[in-house]
Order: structure tokens, then C-alpha cells, then sequence
């Protein structure tokens, strides 16, 4: 019962320190970049204005046909899958 | 009652009335841009500012409501949302009469939100997701929900036509875009952290409720709110779930924006590997950038093509999540479920999101071009915010806080969170390692 009470008051104190530090960030205007009108508020990709000047400049190279990505992009897709009903079963 | 019955299913319910809508804004922004017919945009307010800004994008409230275009997109964004999901409404066999003023009154509010997070100051940490559920929130933990609004919270019903919507813009050309190493990082990492979760969620932790747990675990490896929204509505999770999940999260990638940049220049790690691992583990795609940012134009370039693949997955990790939902979790009893079984659980919007991006990527894709393509997720972008803001809303004047901190499970939803991210961090560096540092393969270029 006491071990019950001191883990929740930790997690109490833990979130509570979290939420501290965020709101100073906040508050503050840490971690943004001048050159950039936007933060972490722009969840998907869709709300950063003009998104595409960050992807159509570079791209790491491939070198495969395309076949061969979708092969292993599936082939793991399904492993995992597979690893997820056992995980589950068990 | 009757009414619903003369209807077929695949215009009275929900999950195929999401997949017809989606369908209809796509053919018309597709119209509207690749005949270059007419202008289909939905309005958006540009950022703006209660004090004075130094950002260069900033529009003064003044100009944007003095804009005609603005007063025209507004009118055409609700016509067209108002007219499908009212006529949506209607084949369900809900009264009409009483939903159009309870849409009105549910886009004014959703209007309202995208107004408070347009703002400079509010906007840079927190977007509209955070201020739809608090408004919603304050409103229906206050002064309470007029029963004449009600009709209008279908919080699954946007999400899922939101949805259908965002399909067209998962281009399945992607996968091959980034490489082995690009796929390595994502589509290595990213299933075993929600295996990983869902061990830790489910056997260790015990919380009973799997999809909160799916969930939480799919946005902390996939990319946050976006992914909590799509496996949410495959898992069938209830808004509190959500709710949790995105709050959770929100704090979290505040914190690791500010904290993995200054972390990554600490231990001298380069900015190809430091922009990789940060595009694996912080959820939101802003955020992603900002910080790839502050470590420097290639760390930039390397984190936000990493996220872009993350994004990509949302799809296929919630058509999985449907049909292991359908077939494993939602199953009563230990008999085998049989195809037929499977067919009528599985959220069938999801077939309307796999459609959408199919079209995308094999039809419209090869004939009209990666810039057409562009062209037409940029006005349907503004239709999918506005269906996810109006569930949003939804949530926050459908939930209350005591039904929240309930969901909480007395912390360990916040452990499986921490876990798991720190969990993430970890693997992702080990990827990033292994494919980037040179031990094992050839450092790859950015070009």
C-alpha cells in the first residue's frame, strides 16, 4: 500500500516537474528558430508554410529499383505483424 | 428509424459515408486545380499578432478581414463541409432540422480556433489540436453544452472524413524517395517501439485499455497527433483516449525540441546522425524542423526526410491496427473469426484512405506530376484541418476533466509514454548508428 502511495506521489511530482520546465519553455521562447514562423504547434507536415522547400532539395540516394524497397517494406511490415499476435497470444 | 433501414449501408453509415465525402472534396480539388477550373481553396487565417512580431509572415487582422478572397474561402469552406455533412446526416436518419444550427454553431467555435491559433505568440508551441479539446473543454466543463449543439458532435464521423482526405496525400512513390537508409531509420525502428509499448503497456504495466495503449504507442514512434488520430479511429478509442494521448505528447515533443538539439551537440554526434535521430524520435513535424534547425542545414535536411517517411507509414500502420483490432482484440471468444466477421468490424474508412492514396500515387501521380499532385494536397490540406479541428471541438465538448484523469490509470499511461519515447531514442540512435556513422555501410550523401 505505501510502495502504491509513494509511486503515484512520484509520478505526481514527476508530471508536475514536466509541466513546470514546459511552460518555461513557453514562456520563455525556448528552442525556436528566428528564421522559421513556426514551432512544434505545426503537428503534420501540411500546417509548415511552403513544407516542400525541405524535401525537394535533397534526399538520401537510392539506389534500388523501386521493387525492391516495397519487397522489404512488406516483408518486415509482415514480420512484425506476425511478431505482434504472438506478443499478444503470449 | 424506418428511414435508415430503406438506405443501403454504403450511404447511411458512418464508416462509408467518410469514404463518399473524403471522395467528393478530392474530385473537386482535383477539378478545381488540374483543369485549373476554379479556386476550391478553404480558408485559413494567415499568423498574426497581438503585440508586435518580428516574423515576416505576419498579416495584420485588418488586411486578412478586408481581403475579399478571405470572406470568399470562408463561405466556400462552410458551404461545402455544411452541405456534405448535413446531407450525410440526413441519410443516416437524423433530423436535419436539427443539425444545421448545431453545425453552424460548431464551425463558429471551430472558426474561433483556428483564429486563437493563428496567433504569433500561440501558435509556436501549440496549434489547433491543443486549442480545439481546451475550448471544447472550457465550454462544456463550465458553462456546459447547449443541448441544441449537440447534434453536431460527431467526433468520429470528421476524424474519418479527415482522413480519407489526408490518403491522397501518402504517395506510395515515397517508400523508394529515401532509400535503404531512409528506411532502415523509420520502418526498422518504428514497429518494434509499438511492439515494445505494447508489451509494456498491456503485459507489464497491465493497463486494460488497448486501444489508449495503441495509440499512445503509435504516436510516440509515428509522428504524434496525426498518428494518434488515424489509430485512434482504427482502434475504436474513446475521445478521453485521444485526448490523453495528444496532450501527452504535445508536452513531450515541447520539451524534446528544446532538449535533443542541445543533447546531440553535448555528446559531438555529427549532423547527419543527430538530424536522423531527431526525425525518428520527436513527434510533430514542426518541431522536427525547428530542431534539425538549430543543428544545422543538413541535420535539418536529414530529420525532416526521416519524419517524412514516419508520416508516410500512418496509413499502413492503421490499416494493420484495423484488422488486428477486428481480429484479435474485439474477439469475444476464443472461435476463429471468419472473413465475414472481420469485413463487418473492419473500420471500412480505412479502405477509403487506401483508395485515396492508391489514386494519388498510381493515377494521378504518372499523368499530371509530383508538382499537380502538390498543387492539390496544398487545397485539400486546408479541408483535412478543418475536419479534424471540428473533431477536435467535438472532444473537448464531449469529455470532461474528471473522465480524463481517469483515463491517466493512476500514471501509467505517463510511464508508458516515458518508457517507450526513452526506448525509441535509444533504438533509433542504435539505426542511426549502424546506417550512418560509416562501421557498417557507406556514409550516404545528401544531395
Amino acid at each position: 500500500m505505501n510502495k502504491k502511495i509513494i509511486s503515484r506521489i512520484l509520478t505526481w511530482i514527476f508530471i508536475g516537474a514536466v509541466l513546470s520546465v514546459c511552460l518555461y519553455i513557453m514562456a520563455n521562447g525556448l528552442g525556436l528558430q528566428p528564421e522559421l514562423d513556426f514551432g512544434a504547434g505545426a503537428y503534420y507536415y501540411a500546417d509548415i508554410p511552403d513544407f516542400d522547400q525541405y524535401t525537394e532539395k535533397a534526399r538520401f540516394q537510392a539506389r534500388l529499383p523501386y521493387w525492391v524497397y516495397l519487397i522489404l517494406f512488406l516483408a518486415w511490415g509482415a514480420l512484425m505483424y506476425a511478431a505482434w499476435k504472438w506478443i499478444d497470444k503470449k | 428509424m424506418e428511414n435508415t433501414k430503406k438506405v443501403p449501408d454504403f450511404w447511411s453509415k458512418e464508416d462509408w459515408q467518410a469514404c463518399w465525402l473524403g471522395f467528393t472534396i478530392i474530385l473537386i480539388a482535383c477539378i478545381a486545380v488540374l483543369a485549373k477550373a476554379f479556386d476550391f481553396s478553404a480558408v485559413k487565417f494567415a499568423t498574426w499578432s497581438v503585440g508586435e512580431a518580428g516574423a515576416s509572415n505576419v498579416v495584420p487582422l485588418s488586411e486578412q478581414f478586408g481581403n475579399f478572397a478571405f470572406w470568399r474561402k470562408l463561405l466556400v469552406t462552410f458551404g461545402v463541409l455544411g452541405f456534405l455533412f448535413t446531407l450525410a446526416v440526413k441519410l443516416q436518419g437524423e433530423s436535419v432540422k436539427k443539425y444545421i444550427p448545431a453545425f453552424i454553431g460548431l464551425f463558429f467555435i471551430a472558426l474561433l480556433v483556428r483564429f486563437i491559433s493563428a496567433e504569433f505568440t500561440l501558435n509556436r508551441y501549440l496549434e489547433w489540436a491543443f486549442w480545439a479539446l481546451l475550448v471544447g473543454l472550457l465550454i462544456s466543463n463550465t458553462v456546459g453544452v447547449p443541448q441544441w449543439l449537440k447534434p453536431a458532435i460527431k467526433t468520429e464521423f470528421y476524424i474519418k472524413t479527415g482522413l480519407v482526405i489526408m490518403g491522397f496525400s501518402v504517395l506510395f512513390s515515397n517508400i523508394a524517395r529515401f532509400g535503404l537508409y531512409g528506411l532502415g531509420i523509420t520502418w526498422i525502428v518504428t514497429p518494434i517501439v509499438i511492439l515494445f509499448m505494447w508489451w509494456l503497456g498491456t503485459k507489464v504495466l497491465k493497463i486494460d485499455n488497448k486501444p489508449l495503449v495503441i495509440t499512445l504507442s503509435t504516436a510516440t514512434s509515428v509522428c504524434g497527433t496525426s498518428a494518434a488520430i488515424a489509430t485512434a479511429a482504427a482502434s475504436k478509442a474513446k475521445k478521453a483516449d485521444l485526448t490523453v494521448v495528444v496532450s501527452i505528447s504535445i508536452i513531450f515533443t515541447v520539451l524534446m525540441m528544446v532538449f535533443e538539439p542541445m543533447i546531440i551537440r553535448a555528446i559531438g554526434m555529427n549532423q547527419l546522425m543527430g538530424g536522423s535521430l531527431i526525425g525518428g524520435t520527436i513527434d510533430s513535424t514542426g518541431a522536427v524542423v525547428v530542431a534539425g534547425t538549430a543543428l544545422g542545414p543538413e541535420a535539418q535536411t536529414a530529420a525532416v526526410l526521416v519524419k517524412s517517411i514516419q508520416n508516410m507509414l500512418i496509413g499502413f500502420i492503421a490499416f494493420f491496427v484495423a484488422i488486428f483490432f477486428a481480429t484479435h482484440v474485439e474477439k469475444t471468444n476464443d472461435r476463429k473469426v471468419g472473413p465475414a466477421e472481420i469485413w463487418y468490424r473492419f473500420p471500412k474508412f480505412i479502405i477509403g484512405f487506401f483508395a485515396a492514396s492508391l489514386i494519388a500515387s498510381f493515377l494521378i501521380l504518372p499523368l499530371f506530376g509530383a508538382d499537380q499532385v502538390d498543387a492539390v494536397n496544398k487545397v485539400l490540406d486546408q479541408y483535412k484541418n478543418w475536419c479534424f479541428v471540428l473533431a477536435f471541438t467535438s472532444i473537448g465538448l464531449d469529455t470532461n476533466f474528471k473522465e480524463i484523469a481517469r483515463q491517466m490509470q493512476g500514471g501509467k499511461v505517463f510511464w508508458l509514454y516515458v518508457i517507450g519515447q526513452t526506448f525509441n531514442i535509444v533504438l533509433t540512435f542504435f539505426a542511426v548508428w549502424l546506417l550512418l556513422s560509416g562501421v557498417l555501410f557507406p556514409i550516404p550523401t545528401l544531395s
